[in-house]
């Protein structure tokens, strides 16, 4: 039975530990002399393990480590040095003054190739050592805690060759490499070719390199040593770029380099240094030449508004890059924008209101008359406001289009800039008082003259403009009163191009702004529908009745809700004293229909009053005149009711009868504004003079006298007697006011309404939650003011809807049920 | 962490049913047949009792590890059931098999004593552990892929594919290869006449590499196209099993069958070729020739390096070592190198250079390819060194360890195989160490660790039934330090375990002094605590050995022998193993004598005069040893 424990020389005590090591020594020796190439593996290999074994390793592996250190320092340390020419030993700006730059670049690169050649000697040279020691590796060092022999003597490296200074008193050498590779750099960024290879070498050196033998990741000699410096000196480098750039070039340009400096880092960072910097420097060139500048290269004299102004689509684009980059909210860009719109917008207002102020330019047209030229100047003067509303709306979409392109085509559809965009358009507008008529006016404009021969996509594309206007406003509700009294007058009027444009425009704003914005609206068209059927149903009754009378006057009613429809509208300025609702007196052949309307009316609906709108009506007559020849002719006379009351009061008269003014009121009790107004249109208007007038003067008197006018020929078969104030045209100033007052009773109720049903459903309520919920509630119609807030308030605890919490922390409510 | 993952146990009866369903259809292999064999008869006997020597050495016999006896138990169950931690990682260790979804593995989880051994069974789940030849394949299926240090030798080209192999793989797994390289050795390029899809091809080189083989080899004609070239070239390899394994598909019990059948096979052509090539022309010859021979890299087996270990002279010296013996010479070679006598000649003529006398040598033509395996060799053959270049003649490269030793290591290397006797366990276990071979270190401290069982008292150490004592092995000293040496932790606890039941014996040594010390002493050089990881141990042990057996429920038997150990005055623990060793009462006193012989004057006292029953008897010696120790720390200067 053999019986063998191991082997002595496994166990080591036949290793003398000093011959061993110089066997080593020698052969670490050839080894960095590159002479490997006959040594054996094995050999040293069992030589090491064996002093590792005989528990000789820390004397092995100190022994290596001085060795590592002995060869650093006296062979390899002392060639490099010897390659060190003047500048490099001097600080950075006395060293560059001292040569020129080819100098300085052929004698960094000697330097960097030296390093590099050291650099990479030592790693091979390690490496086949490591693989030798790989027994005291594993458990000499991994028993004792100690760095890899590898770690230690890249430490040796880093010790011996980059941070011992090379002369007495000198700088060491990772500071002398930091300043080469830096000057490197900046040859570079001033267009000079430079081996990027060879600093990258370098820069894998300085990557693996670490602080301690620990190789702590972010303890790089890289990020240590080299990458502040770095930094700091491409900060100070762009800091003063940026700056020569804004006073010598322009924004375009500007933003050109910037983004042609940042492109080039990034690659700078792939091909020269470490991928690992390229964030971080390209944080220091955005900061130096985009977050820092960006204020300035705005503002530069060719900046963003020049851009706007001259559609630099591109160069737009690029600041927006250029800020995107620093600042995902882009303040500057954003703020600049904002500003810009903001000044456009009241260069319109402005306008707008220039234009609809300015007086009339031009002398009145002869062919008004003398009588009818104060009128006519008023007539010119609303027209004009009305010029100036539709030029307001469509400079504003002009804006509107013009800004949405640009960013679209600029801005990348950024989310943040449109919000931008809308706020300050929302601002323009909103802070015009005349938005809302002028927005309705727009419409109405269109819905009369606009739509014709226009194809449905362009009457759509016209309608979405109106609604994109109505997006931005907030007082929804004074647009409501003034669309009300638009469409009413299109309605009566039979001004409307197409019903259906209308019933469009409804749904659109249905859609937009909800269902009871458009409640009376639609209400409207329902009785205009409502009104043709009665019309048609009492035709019909009428023919029923059987004595088919020829001479029958022939009636078409609007019967109209009186909550719903605007009427005050159709009051023209001058009427606005209160029009006492006196009984009008009809001829007896209209008083027949009249009554026989009201009879049928009543059977259909019992309960209702009718209340009849004689201001309103049109009426159509077959008048019979005798022309110059002798010849009677017919003709159409249509004219407002008042007026057809007045010449039917001339039709069983003699030619040379007169009637004065006071008797033609007696007779018809037309009250007397409209009274005056309709006699000037048939006895001034020089087309429809119908009567002549006894004295001959432009304005209708008391006193004055009437009669037929004999000589007046028609030169048309239809004749249309002027029609006071049936057009939509911008109120005038008093009207305004007018509106205004009615707008803001309105609100004031609408106000309290919301008020209330808060109240009731929570019963109690801090004053401000109030505030704010009521705020909050109505914004969809208009912006309350709190003023008036606070005063419904007051009004609704004076009426008892709610009491003032006495012992309330803060102030507070209760509803009262 | 069990609980939830324990099967019910209807579910196993389902699983057992569905299995022997599959095992009598032919489609399964039973991986626990029957064994009513007198030796697994004893082996189970052995696991029930938790003799981890008796189970090693039923193992080392070649024994079955996964049959059942006719009770349908398997080693492990048993193991596993009787609470035996060691013998069932053991058997773990060696291939034994608890895989869920199984009918034995879900039993064996289901009868584990207690958490602790049922968290050993479920980290051993097939699907954790590996195939044990699952490293070697992946090794030679790596060589596929590796390209530094570069091993190959041939090119193998079909259409316009060409590999780079390895001659000796072809060789051994393909008889066409083997056929066609023999008669030319030199080839280096080889074309395959038949032009198949370049994805066959590589399927069944893939094969030859061990690698597993299997769907996925894409759609329709395709397919087809491949298959059939799988086939011709199947056919012209003369490896029909790949053509086999391909079409044959199945569950994954199934495909994992075969998969370890077809490493088996594979491992075994392997270790045939090996048989027959390498080790059939190593060369012995003196060792001052040894240097001279020349290989040329064209050789018949293919081999492109050279090892040579040298031979021991003067095998006369190593005669066995007695105890006293080896204790003296320890004592002369001081602490550092307590190492059994008699081969300082060979120390300094070990070194080629300053040999004096002529030995012999052994040369052993290899592989680089599956030295790799080795990360010394791996980084040998990848440096710039010498070894690391083309060369005209075969290099040759010395391997410090013996002939012997070496040739297991390439056993090792090639074919996953270690059976080697436990007298050059040690050696194997430092050659190992040296070599970064961890398996076949693990497997050396597992031989040495197993077979010199630390737990059987000192009786059956002494008197063990006949076989040769544990000692003409193994010196416990080395072992220990070995253990120290080669970092394996399992022997540092096995040496502490056996002193521990030996106490008696070792605590007076000077050498178990030295020992300590030199425990104190790496523990010291780590500054990671004051006490002596040596004496921890051993206390933990003593206080495990004596607690058995104040624990034990054989008070009968005990009571029967009280009058012998009131006599003897010191009567040794034994084991109760019905009875097979009744031998306590022929324990010499000398232990005690030794003891009082050093001046314990407490002791003396107690022996003589109170040493009333057993336990008595038991707790004082239990006391006796604790006061040695103190006292030997005391004097060494330590705490703990």
């Amino acid at each position: 039975m053999a019986n063998r424990p191991p082997r002595q020389g496994l166990n080591g005590n036949d290793v003398d530990f000093d011959t061993t090591w110089q066997i080593l020594e020698r052969a670490f020796l050839e080894i960095h002399t590159k002479n490997a190439s006959q040594l054996s593996f094995e050999e040293l290999y069992r030589n090491a393990y064996k002093i590792v074994l005989k528990k000789k390793g820390d004397a092995l592996y100190n022994k290596v480590a001085e060795f590592e250190h002995r060869w650093l320092g006296d062979t390899i340390r002392v060639r490099i040095v010897k390659l060190l020419s003047a500048p490099f030993l001097f600080n950075d700006d006395i060293g560059r003054t001292l040569a020129t730059s080819a100098e300085r670049r052929a004698g960094g690169e000697g330097v960097l190739k030296a390093l590099k050649q050291a650099w990479e000697d030592h790693q091979v040279c390690m490496s086949m050592l490591t693989d030798v020691l790989m027994y005291m590796d594993r458990v000499y060092c991994t028993d004792h805690r100690q760095p890899s022999i590898f770690a230690k003597s890249m430490g040796l490296f880093r010790d011996q060759i980059l941070r011992t200074p090379v002369r007495q008193g000198e700088d060491n050498l990772i500071t002398i490499l930091t300043r080469i590779i830096l000057d490197q750099i900046a040859m570079d960024r001033d267009g000079e070719a430079i081996d990027r290879y060879l600093i990258k070498s370098n820069v894998y050196m300085l990557e693996g390199l670490y602080e301690s033998e620990q190789e702590v990741e972010d303890e790089k000699l890289y990020l240590r040593e080299f990458e502040e410096s770095f930094l700091q000196k491409s900060a100070q480098f762009y800091r003063e770029e940026g700056e020569r750039l804004l006073k010598e070039s322009d924004a375009g340009t500007y933003c050109h380099h910037a983004k042609r400096r940042i492109d080039e880092e990034s690659d700078r960072c792939r091909s020269t240094l470490s991928e690992s910097t390229a964030p971080k420097i390209q944080r220091v060139v955005e900061d130096e030449l985009i977050r820092n500048k960006m204020k300035g290269l705005i503002e530069m004299d060719s900046g963003v508004l020049y851009m706007v102004d001259n559609d630099k689509f591109n160069e737009l684009h690029l600041v927006f890059d250029l800020e995107a980059r620093v600042d995902p909210r882009k303040p500057e860009l954003t703020k600049a924008l904002q500003q810009i719109i903001a000044d456009m917008g009241a260069k319109i207002n402005e306008a707008a209101v220039a234009t609809s102020q300015a007086p009339p330019q031009a002398a009145p047209a002869p062919e008004d008359g003398e009588g009818d030229k104060s009128k006519g100047k008023q007539d010119k003067q609303i027209n004009q406001q009305t010029q100036a509303a539709l030029k307001w709306v469509a400079d504003i979409l002009d804006l509107k289009d013009r800004f949405d392109k640009i960013w679209e085509i600029s801005f990348g559809r950024d989310q943040t800039i449109q919000t931008a965009l809308t706020r300050s358009m929302s601002e323009n507008i909103n802070s015009f008082g005349r938005s809302s008529e002028y927005i309705s006016l727009f419409i109405d404009d269109h819905m009369k003259k606009g739509i014709r021969d226009k194809t449905d996509q362009e009457v759509d594309a016209i309608l979405e403009k109106a609604i994109v206007l109505l997006r931005y406003l907030q007082d929804k509700d004074y647009f409501e009163t003034y669309y009300k009294k638009h469409l009413c007058k299109r309605l009566l009027l039979k001004k409307s191009q197409s019903t259906d444009v209308e019933k469009q425009m409804i749904a659109r704003m249905k859609m937009e702004l909800g269902n009871s914005f458009t409640l009376k609206l639609e209400a409207m068209f329902k009785d205009i529908s409502l009104s043709e059927d009665l019309t048609r149903g009492y035709r019909e009754h009428v023919a029923g009745l059987g004595d088919a009378d020829r001479k029958r006057v022939d009636l078409t009613v609007s019967v109209l809700t009186s909550m719903t429809w605007p009427l005050e509208a159709f009051r023209s300025a001058n009427e606005d004293d209160g029009e006492t609702r006196a009984q009008i007196i009809f001829p007896p052949a209209l008083d027949l229909v009249r009554q026989g309307f009201e009879r049928y009316y009543s059977e259909k609906h019992s309960g209702r009053k009718l209340t009849w709108q004689t201001s309103m009506g049109e009426v159509d007559i077959k008048a019979l005149f005798k022309n110059k020849s002798g010849q009677m002719r017919i003709h159409e006379v249509s004219c407002s009711t008042y007026a057809a009351l007045i010449l039917l009061l001339f039709n069983d008269r003699q030619p040379d009868d007169q009637l004065s003014l006071e008797e033609i009121e007696a007779q018809t009790n037309i009250p007397m504004q409209s009274l005056k107004r309709t006699l000037q249109a048939l006895a001034v208007a020089p087309k429809t003079r119908f009567l002549s007038k006894e004295p001959m003067s432009r304005d209708v008197n008391p006193g004055d006298k009437f009669s037929l006018n004999d000589d007046y020929l028609p030169k048309t078969v239809k004749i249309k007697v002027g029609v006071v104030s049936a057009g939509n045209k911008v109120e005038g100033d008093r009207e305004r006011k007018e509106t205004e007052k009615r707008n803001n009773d309105s609100r004031g109720f609408v106000i309290e309404a919301a008020v209330v049903r808060l109240m009731k459903t929570r019963k109690e309520l801090a004053h401000a939650q109030l505030l704010n919920e009521t705020i909050s509630v109505l914004s969809s119609r208009f912006k309350p003011d709190v003023n008036m807030i606070k005063k419904r308030i007051e009004s609704l605890i004076e009426r008892e809807y709610l009491e003032r919490m006495e012992d309330a922390p803060v102030p507070s409510y209760k509803y009262v049920a | 962490m069990a609980e939830a993952g324990i099967k019910g146990k209807h579910q196993i009866e389902k699983a057992l049913y569905e299995e022997k369903k599959e095992i009598s259809s032919g489609r399964l292999k039973d991986e626990n047949p029957l064994d009513t064999s007198l030796e697994f008869r004893k082996f189970c006997e052995a696991c029930r009792r938790g003799d981890l020597k008796v189970c090693q050495e039923q193992i080392s016999t070649g024994i079955n590890i996964n049959a059942r006896d006719e009770y349908d138990y398997t080693p492990l169950i048993l193991a596993s059931l009787c609470g035996h931690y060691e013998v069932a990682q053991m058997l773990l260790e060696q291939g034994a098999l608890c895989e869920r979804d199984t009918f034995q593995g879900e039993r064996c989880l289901y009868n584990a004593l207690n958490d602790r051994i049922r968290n050993l069974l479920l980290q051993y789940d097939y699907s954790k552990s590996t195939d044990p030849l699952q490293p070697l394949a992946a090794h030679i299926t790596s060589l596929l892929s590796r390209e530094t240090p570069k091993t190959t030798d041939i090119v193998v080209q079909t259409g316009e594919t060409t590999l780079d192999l390895h001659k000796f793989i072809l060789a051994a797994r393909s008889p066409y290869f083997a056929q066609k390289l023999s008669a030319a050795p030199e080839t280096t390029l080889w074309k395959l006449s038949h032009a198949v899809p370049s994805q066959s091809f590589e399927t069944c080189i893939k094969y030859l590499y061990m690698a597993e083989v299997g769907a996925g080899l894409g759609e329709g004609e395709e397919e087809q196209a491949i298959l059939t070239g799988i086939d011709k070239l199947s056919r012209q390899l003369e490896i029909p099993q790949v053509f086999e394994d391909i079409l044959a598909s199945g569950d994954r019990r199934q495909a994992r069958q075969r998969r370890t059948d077809e490493i088996a096979r594979a491992r075994d052509q392997l270790a045939g070729w090996f048989q027959d090539n390498v080790l059939k022309y190593k060369m012995r010859m003196e060792s001052d020739k040894a240097d001279d021979v020349k290989w040329d890299r064209d050789n018949g087996i293919f081999a492109d390096v050279l090892l040579r270990a040298d031979e021991d002279e003067e095998e006369e010296e190593e005669t066995e070592q007695t105890e006293g013996n080896g204790a003296k010479v320890r004592q002369t070679n001081g602490p550092l190198d307590g190492i059994p006598v008699g081969h300082f000649q060979n120390q300094a003529s070990r070194s080629p250079s300053r040999r004096r006398k002529p030995k012999n040598s052994v040369l052993f033509p290899c592989h680089r390819a599956m030295l790799l395996r080795s990360e010394v060799f791996d980084t040998m053959f990848a440096s710039p060194f010498r070894e690391g270049q083309e060369s005209k003649h075969l290099q040759i490269v010395p391997v410090d360890c013996s002939p012997d030793v070496l040739e297991i290591i390439l056993t090792f290397l090639y074919t996953e195989k270690a059976d080697f006797p436990l007298s050059i366990a040690l050696e194997v276990l430092t050659a190992a160490d040296m070599l970064f071979i961890e398996k076949l270190k693990q497997r050396a401290a597992l031989l040495i660790s197993t077979l010199g069982n630390g737990t059987a008292s000192i009786v059956d150490a002494e008197n063990p039934r006949g076989e040769t004592s544990i000692e003409e092995f193994i010196d416990i000293y080395d072992v220990l330090r070995a253990g120290w040496d080669t970092r394996v932790h399992r022997l540092e606890e096995f040496a502490a375990r056996y002193i521990a039941y030996r106490l008696e014996r070792y605590i007076d040594e000077a050498d178990f002094k030295d020992l300590v010390k030199e425990s104190a002493a790496r523990i010291q050089s780590r500054q990671e605590t004051d006490t002596v990881e040596l004496i921890d141990d051993i206390r933990y042990y003593l206080s495990e050995r004596f607690r058995l057996r104040f624990e034990d429920s054989g008070l009968d038997e005990m009571m029967d022998e009280t009058v012998a150990a009131e006599l003897e005055g010191v009567t040794d623990e034994k084991v109760e193993d019905e009875g097979v060793d009744v031998t306590s009462g022929l324990t010499p006193p000398q232990d005690t004598t030794y003891n009082t012989e050093e001046g314990q004057g407490v002791v003396r006292t107690l022996d003589g005069e109170i040493a009333g029953d057993e336990f008595a008897q038991d707790a004082m010696n239990y006391q006796i040893l604790l006061g040695k120790i103190e006292t030997l720390m005391e004097g060494l200067g330590l705490d703990g």
